[in-house]
Protein backbone atom coordinates (compact mmCIF):
# COMPACT_ATOMS: atom_id res chain seq x y z
CA UNK A 1 0.00 0.00 0.00
CA UNK A 2 1.17 3.40 -0.71
CA UNK A 3 -0.15 6.75 0.17
CA UNK A 4 -1.26 9.05 -2.99
CA UNK A 5 -1.50 12.74 -4.25
CA UNK A 6 -4.95 13.59 -5.39
CA UNK A 7 -6.60 16.48 -7.59
CA UNK A 8 -6.79 19.06 -4.92
CA UNK A 9 -2.94 19.51 -5.32
CA UNK A 10 -3.33 20.77 -8.90
CA UNK A 11 -2.28 24.52 -9.18
CA UNK A 12 -1.79 24.46 -5.63
CA UNK A 13 1.27 22.77 -4.43
CA UNK A 14 2.17 23.78 -0.81
CA UNK A 15 5.14 21.00 -0.55
CA UNK A 16 4.40 21.07 3.28
CA UNK A 17 4.55 17.16 2.87
CA UNK A 18 8.11 17.29 1.17
CA UNK A 19 9.61 17.95 4.23
CA UNK A 20 8.46 15.21 6.63
CA UNK A 21 8.62 12.18 4.13
CA UNK A 22 11.45 10.15 5.78
CA UNK A 23 12.45 8.53 2.16
CA UNK A 24 12.18 11.95 -0.05
CA UNK A 25 9.55 9.94 -2.64
CA UNK A 26 7.75 12.99 -3.69
CA UNK A 27 8.16 14.38 -7.39
CA UNK A 28 7.79 17.61 -9.18
CA UNK A 29 5.52 18.76 -11.98
CA UNK A 30 4.90 22.19 -13.39
CA UNK A 31 1.60 22.53 -11.30
CA UNK A 32 1.16 19.19 -9.02
CA UNK A 33 2.87 16.81 -6.70
CA UNK A 34 3.38 13.13 -6.96
CA UNK A 35 4.67 10.19 -4.82
CA UNK A 36 6.30 7.10 -6.14
CA UNK A 37 4.56 4.44 -4.54
CA UNK A 38 7.19 1.82 -5.19
CA UNK A 39 9.63 4.05 -2.56
CA UNK A 40 6.55 5.35 -0.24
CA UNK A 41 6.92 3.54 3.23
CA UNK A 42 3.64 4.11 4.02
CA UNK A 43 4.50 5.82 7.06
CA UNK A 44 1.86 8.27 6.92
CA UNK A 45 3.18 11.59 8.35
CA UNK A 46 2.50 13.38 4.98
CA UNK A 47 -0.89 12.67 4.68
CA UNK A 48 -1.98 15.17 7.45
CA UNK A 49 1.01 17.52 6.78
CA UNK A 50 -1.08 18.42 3.73
CA UNK A 51 -3.17 21.98 4.64
CA UNK A 52 -5.69 21.15 1.82
CA UNK A 53 -5.61 17.54 2.46
CA UNK A 54 -4.89 16.55 -1.32
CA UNK A 55 -3.21 13.21 0.38
CA UNK A 56 -4.63 10.31 0.69
CA UNK A 57 -3.60 6.13 1.40
CA UNK A 58 -4.33 3.95 -0.82
CA UNK A 59 -7.75 2.24 1.45
CA UNK A 60 -8.95 5.66 1.53
CA UNK A 61 -8.96 6.84 -1.90
CA UNK A 62 -12.27 7.97 -3.26
CA UNK A 63 -13.91 6.33 -6.18
CA UNK A 64 -13.68 9.72 -8.17
CA UNK A 65 -10.20 9.88 -7.54
CA UNK A 66 -8.56 5.91 -8.32
CA UNK A 67 -7.27 7.54 -11.29
CA UNK A 68 -4.61 9.62 -9.52
CA UNK A 69 -2.96 6.00 -8.75
CA UNK A 70 -1.38 6.36 -12.52
CA UNK A 71 -1.00 9.76 -12.17
CA UNK A 72 1.07 9.41 -9.48
CA UNK A 73 2.93 6.45 -11.28
CA UNK A 74 3.78 8.24 -14.18
CA UNK A 75 4.67 11.72 -12.83
CA UNK A 76 7.22 10.01 -10.64
CA UNK A 77 8.58 8.45 -13.75
CA UNK A 78 9.11 11.88 -15.24
CA UNK A 79 9.57 14.94 -12.90
CA UNK A 80 12.39 15.54 -11.08
CA UNK A 81 12.86 14.44 -7.52
CA UNK A 82 12.03 17.18 -4.69
CA UNK A 83 13.38 17.21 -0.98
CA UNK A 84 13.25 20.38 0.32
CA UNK A 85 10.14 22.63 0.96
CA UNK A 86 9.67 25.43 -1.26
CA UNK A 87 6.56 28.60 -1.44
CA UNK A 88 3.24 27.42 -2.75
CA UNK A 89 1.62 28.56 -6.44
CA UNK A 90 1.27 31.79 -6.36
CA UNK A 91 -2.82 31.16 -6.73
CA UNK A 92 -3.13 28.41 -4.39
CA UNK A 93 -5.70 29.85 -2.09
CA UNK A 94 -7.91 30.64 -4.73
CA UNK A 95 -7.64 26.91 -6.51
CA UNK A 96 -7.90 25.34 -2.82
CA UNK A 97 -11.37 23.07 -3.15
CA UNK A 98 -12.25 24.58 -7.03
CA UNK A 99 -13.82 21.18 -8.45
CA UNK A 100 -12.57 19.64 -11.53
CA UNK A 101 -9.28 20.86 -11.79
CA UNK A 102 -7.78 17.82 -13.87
CA UNK A 103 -7.88 19.41 -16.75
CA UNK A 104 -5.37 22.11 -15.55
CA UNK A 105 -3.30 19.23 -14.97
CA UNK A 106 0.25 19.81 -16.63
CA UNK A 107 1.48 16.63 -17.69
CA UNK A 108 4.60 17.93 -19.15
CA UNK B 1 17.54 8.96 -1.10
CA UNK B 2 20.36 10.08 0.63
CA UNK B 3 21.99 7.82 3.25
CA UNK B 4 24.81 7.56 5.46
CA UNK B 5 27.68 4.40 6.05
CA UNK B 6 27.88 4.37 9.94
CA UNK B 7 29.67 1.64 11.43
CA UNK B 8 28.24 -1.33 14.11
CA UNK B 9 29.74 -0.58 17.70
CA UNK B 10 27.85 -2.63 19.88
CA UNK B 11 24.78 -5.80 19.64
CA UNK B 12 22.61 -6.69 22.74
CA UNK B 13 20.58 -9.58 22.26
CA UNK B 14 18.07 -9.54 24.56
CA UNK B 15 16.08 -12.52 24.17
CA UNK B 16 15.66 -15.03 20.84
CA UNK B 17 12.87 -12.01 19.39
CA UNK B 18 14.85 -8.86 20.43
CA UNK B 19 18.02 -7.38 19.74
CA UNK B 20 19.30 -3.64 19.74
CA UNK B 21 22.71 -2.47 18.31
CA UNK B 22 24.82 1.25 18.30
CA UNK B 23 26.12 2.78 15.98
CA UNK B 24 28.64 5.54 14.86
CA UNK B 25 27.30 8.55 13.97
CA UNK B 26 28.03 11.19 11.43
CA UNK B 27 28.88 14.91 12.51
CA UNK B 28 26.16 16.14 10.13
CA UNK B 29 22.89 14.00 11.44
CA UNK B 30 20.51 15.79 13.88
CA UNK B 31 17.71 15.24 15.11
CA UNK B 32 14.89 15.28 17.75
CA UNK B 33 14.39 12.94 20.48
CA UNK B 34 11.53 10.46 19.46
CA UNK B 35 12.53 10.68 15.58
CA UNK B 36 12.60 7.95 13.40
CA UNK B 37 15.16 7.20 10.05
CA UNK B 38 15.44 4.77 7.32
CA UNK B 39 18.18 2.11 8.19
CA UNK B 40 19.58 -0.98 6.56
CA UNK B 41 22.31 -2.95 4.43
CA UNK B 42 22.53 -3.37 0.73
CA UNK B 43 22.11 -6.32 0.20
CA UNK B 44 22.55 -7.45 -3.68
CA UNK B 45 24.10 -4.24 -4.15
CA UNK B 46 20.65 -2.46 -3.28
CA UNK B 47 19.66 -0.61 -0.43
CA UNK B 48 17.22 -2.42 1.67
CA UNK B 49 15.88 0.30 4.19
CA UNK B 50 13.37 0.23 6.60
CA UNK B 51 11.92 2.84 9.17
CA UNK B 52 13.58 2.57 12.35
CA UNK B 53 12.89 5.19 15.92
CA UNK B 54 16.29 6.21 17.34
CA UNK B 55 16.67 4.74 20.60
CA UNK B 56 19.85 7.30 22.16
CA UNK B 57 19.76 10.94 22.64
CA UNK B 58 20.09 13.45 20.72
CA UNK B 59 23.06 14.45 22.45
CA UNK B 60 25.18 10.94 21.91
CA UNK B 61 28.12 10.67 20.08
CA UNK B 62 26.45 7.15 18.94
CA UNK B 63 22.93 6.24 17.19
CA UNK B 64 20.99 3.41 19.35
CA UNK B 65 17.91 1.12 17.81
CA UNK B 66 15.83 -1.23 18.80
CA UNK B 67 15.20 -3.94 16.38
CA UNK B 68 12.44 -7.70 16.32
CA UNK B 69 14.13 -10.61 14.52
CA UNK B 70 12.12 -12.17 12.00
CA UNK B 71 13.10 -15.62 10.80
CA UNK B 72 11.82 -14.21 6.89
CA UNK B 73 11.88 -11.06 7.27
CA UNK B 74 14.03 -9.34 4.23
CA UNK B 75 15.51 -7.15 6.50
CA UNK B 76 15.77 -8.19 9.98
CA UNK B 77 16.57 -11.57 8.95
CA UNK B 78 20.04 -10.05 8.16
CA UNK B 79 20.18 -7.63 10.51
CA UNK B 80 19.78 -10.07 13.45
CA UNK B 81 23.53 -11.22 12.55
CA UNK B 82 25.11 -7.69 12.63
CA UNK B 83 28.24 -7.66 14.67
CA UNK B 84 30.33 -4.88 15.99
CA UNK B 85 32.72 -3.77 12.89
CA UNK B 86 29.79 -4.52 10.29
CA UNK B 87 28.43 -1.79 8.12
CA UNK B 88 24.86 -0.46 7.84
CA UNK B 89 23.45 2.64 5.98
CA UNK B 90 21.42 5.49 8.11
CA UNK B 91 19.08 7.92 6.39
CA UNK B 92 19.76 11.46 6.62
CA UNK B 93 16.82 12.53 7.05
CA UNK B 94 15.41 11.84 10.65
CA UNK B 95 11.54 12.94 11.12
CA UNK B 96 8.36 11.52 12.98
CA UNK B 97 5.35 12.76 15.25
CA UNK B 98 6.40 11.76 18.79
CA UNK B 99 8.27 14.81 20.01
CA UNK B 100 7.85 17.35 23.39
CA UNK B 101 7.43 20.21 20.91
CA UNK B 102 4.56 19.05 19.88
CA UNK B 103 2.76 18.50 23.77
CA UNK B 104 1.42 21.70 25.10
CA UNK B 105 2.60 22.08 28.96
CA UNK B 106 0.93 20.10 31.56
CA UNK B 107 1.67 17.84 34.68
CA UNK B 108 2.48 14.47 33.60
CA UNK B 109 3.94 12.68 31.08
CA UNK B 110 2.65 9.32 30.35
CA UNK B 111 4.49 7.21 27.45
CA UNK B 112 2.72 4.42 26.51
CA UNK B 113 4.84 1.51 24.57
CA UNK B 114 4.20 -1.87 23.49
CA UNK B 115 6.91 -4.49 22.35
CA UNK B 116 9.90 -2.43 20.06
CA UNK B 117 7.26 0.56 20.27
CA UNK B 118 10.03 1.12 23.53
CA UNK B 119 12.36 2.49 21.07
CA UNK B 120 11.59 6.19 20.60
CA UNK B 121 11.06 6.38 24.59
CA UNK B 122 14.43 5.25 25.34
CA UNK B 123 15.50 8.68 23.77
CA UNK B 124 12.86 10.74 25.36
CA UNK B 125 13.93 9.53 28.77
CA UNK B 126 17.36 10.22 28.45
CA UNK B 127 16.60 13.85 27.10
CA UNK B 128 16.91 17.05 30.46
CA UNK B 129 13.46 18.48 28.17
CA UNK B 130 11.15 15.99 29.41
CA UNK B 131 12.23 16.60 32.77
CA UNK B 132 12.27 20.21 32.71
CA UNK B 133 8.96 20.33 30.91
CA UNK B 134 7.01 17.59 33.17
CA UNK B 135 6.68 16.82 37.16
CA UNK B 136 6.35 12.89 36.15
CA UNK B 137 7.17 10.88 33.05
CA UNK B 138 5.72 7.30 33.23
CA UNK B 139 6.78 4.94 30.90
CA UNK B 140 4.64 2.07 30.39
CA UNK B 141 6.07 -0.77 28.49
CA UNK B 142 3.30 -3.63 27.32
CA UNK B 143 4.84 -6.95 26.00
CA UNK B 144 3.32 -10.76 25.60
CA UNK B 145 6.16 -12.22 27.43
CA UNK B 146 8.69 -11.32 30.48
CA UNK B 147 12.12 -11.60 28.29
CA UNK B 148 10.25 -8.91 26.14
CA UNK B 149 10.91 -5.81 28.95
CA UNK B 150 14.23 -4.95 26.26
CA UNK B 151 16.40 -2.13 28.31
CA UNK B 152 14.40 -3.26 31.82
CA UNK B 153 17.49 -3.84 34.11
CA UNK B 154 19.07 -1.07 32.85
CA UNK B 155 15.85 1.35 33.46
CA UNK B 156 15.50 -0.05 36.53
CA UNK B 157 19.18 -0.06 37.53
CA UNK B 158 20.90 1.98 35.80
CA UNK B 159 19.06 4.96 34.13
CA UNK B 160 18.91 6.56 37.82
CA UNK B 161 22.91 6.76 37.58
CA UNK B 162 23.16 8.78 34.54
CA UNK B 163 26.00 11.30 34.63
CA UNK B 164 24.18 14.00 34.15
CA UNK B 165 19.91 13.45 34.50
CA UNK B 166 20.10 10.87 37.46
CA UNK B 167 18.76 12.84 40.05
CA UNK B 168 16.08 13.95 37.62
CA UNK B 169 15.18 10.50 36.65
CA UNK B 170 15.43 8.92 39.97
CA UNK B 171 13.01 11.73 41.26
CA UNK B 172 10.47 12.13 38.62
CA UNK B 173 10.84 8.63 35.98
CA UNK B 174 8.11 6.12 36.61
CA UNK B 175 8.85 2.81 35.14
CA UNK B 176 5.41 0.40 34.16
CA UNK B 177 5.98 -2.51 33.00
CA UNK B 178 3.37 -4.86 32.54
CA UNK B 179 3.00 -8.38 30.64
CA UNK B 180 0.30 -9.72 28.80
CA UNK B 181 0.75 -13.93 28.43
CA UNK B 182 2.48 -14.92 31.67
CA UNK B 183 2.46 -13.99 35.20
CA UNK B 184 4.36 -10.61 36.36
CA UNK B 185 3.88 -8.07 38.87
CA UNK B 186 2.18 -5.73 36.86
CA UNK B 187 -0.01 -8.02 34.26
CA UNK B 188 -2.23 -6.78 31.03
CA UNK B 189 -2.72 -4.60 28.12
CA UNK B 190 -2.88 -1.15 28.33
CA UNK B 191 -6.23 -0.23 26.86
CA UNK B 192 -7.39 -1.98 30.17
CA UNK B 193 -4.96 -0.45 32.41
CA UNK B 194 -6.18 2.90 31.38
CA UNK B 195 -10.02 2.34 31.80
CA UNK B 196 -10.14 0.49 34.95
CA UNK B 197 -7.97 3.24 36.72
CA UNK B 198 -4.78 0.57 37.28
CA UNK B 199 -1.74 2.13 36.23
CA UNK B 200 -2.72 5.37 38.03
CA UNK B 201 -3.79 3.31 41.13
CA UNK B 202 -0.96 1.75 41.11
CA UNK B 203 1.53 4.48 40.83
CA UNK B 204 -0.46 7.04 43.19
CA UNK B 205 -1.58 9.27 40.47
CA UNK B 206 -5.25 10.67 39.68
CA UNK B 207 -6.92 9.69 36.56
CA UNK B 208 -5.48 10.32 33.37
CA UNK B 209 -7.17 13.87 32.63
CA UNK B 210 -6.39 16.10 29.73
CA UNK B 211 -6.14 19.04 32.68
CA UNK B 212 -3.09 17.72 34.26
CA UNK B 213 -1.72 15.21 31.61
CA UNK B 214 -0.12 14.14 28.18
CA UNK B 215 0.64 11.12 26.25
CA UNK B 216 3.29 9.62 23.60
CA UNK B 217 1.64 6.25 22.07
CA UNK B 218 3.71 4.36 20.57
CA UNK B 219 3.05 0.51 19.18
CA UNK B 220 1.40 -1.61 17.01
CA UNK B 221 -1.68 0.02 14.55
CA UNK B 222 -4.28 -1.69 16.78
CA UNK B 223 -2.56 -1.04 20.31
CA UNK B 224 -2.40 2.94 18.34
CA UNK B 225 -5.94 2.97 17.29
CA UNK B 226 -7.60 1.64 20.58
CA UNK B 227 -5.03 3.61 22.96
CA UNK B 228 -6.58 6.88 20.82
CA UNK B 229 -9.73 6.45 21.27
CA UNK B 230 -9.99 5.71 24.79
CA UNK B 231 -7.52 8.53 25.08
CA UNK B 232 -10.09 10.74 23.05
CA UNK B 233 -13.36 9.77 25.47
CA UNK B 234 -11.32 10.94 27.92
CA UNK B 235 -11.22 14.35 26.23
CA UNK B 236 -7.78 14.41 25.05
CA UNK B 237 -6.86 15.82 21.94
CA UNK B 238 -4.44 13.99 19.21
CA UNK B 239 -1.85 16.60 17.58
CA UNK B 240 -3.54 16.80 13.86
CA UNK B 241 0.20 17.21 12.39
CA UNK B 242 3.56 18.30 13.25
CA UNK B 243 3.72 21.77 14.34
CA UNK B 244 0.15 21.48 16.64
CA UNK B 245 0.71 21.01 20.27
CA UNK B 246 -1.65 19.44 21.89
CA UNK B 247 -2.69 17.10 24.68
CA UNK B 248 -1.15 13.31 22.96
CA UNK B 249 0.94 12.71 19.79
CA UNK B 250 1.30 9.29 17.87
CA UNK B 251 3.85 7.22 16.29
CA UNK B 252 2.18 7.16 12.34
CA UNK B 253 5.17 5.04 10.82
CA UNK B 254 4.94 2.27 13.52
CA UNK B 255 8.28 -0.38 12.52
CA UNK B 256 7.69 -3.93 13.77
Amino acid sequence: MAFYVTENCILCKHTDCVEVCPVDCFYEGPNFLVINPDECIDCALCEPECPIDAICSEDDLPDDQQHFIQINIDGAEKWPNITEQKSPMPDAEKWNGVADKLKFLDRS
Amino acid sequence: MAFNQEKVLEVTHWNNTLFSFKTTRSDAFRFHNGHFVMLGLKVNDKPLLRAYSIASANYEEHLEFLSIKVEDGPLTSKLQHLKAGDHLLVGKKPVGTLVLSDLTPAKNLYLFASGTGLAPFMSIIRDLETYERFEKIILVHSVRYKSELAYHSYIKDQLSKHEYLGEMITKQLIYYPTVTREKYYNQGRITDLITSGKICQNIGLAQLNPETDRAMICGSPGMLKDTSEILDGLGFRASSHTGDPADYVIERAFVG
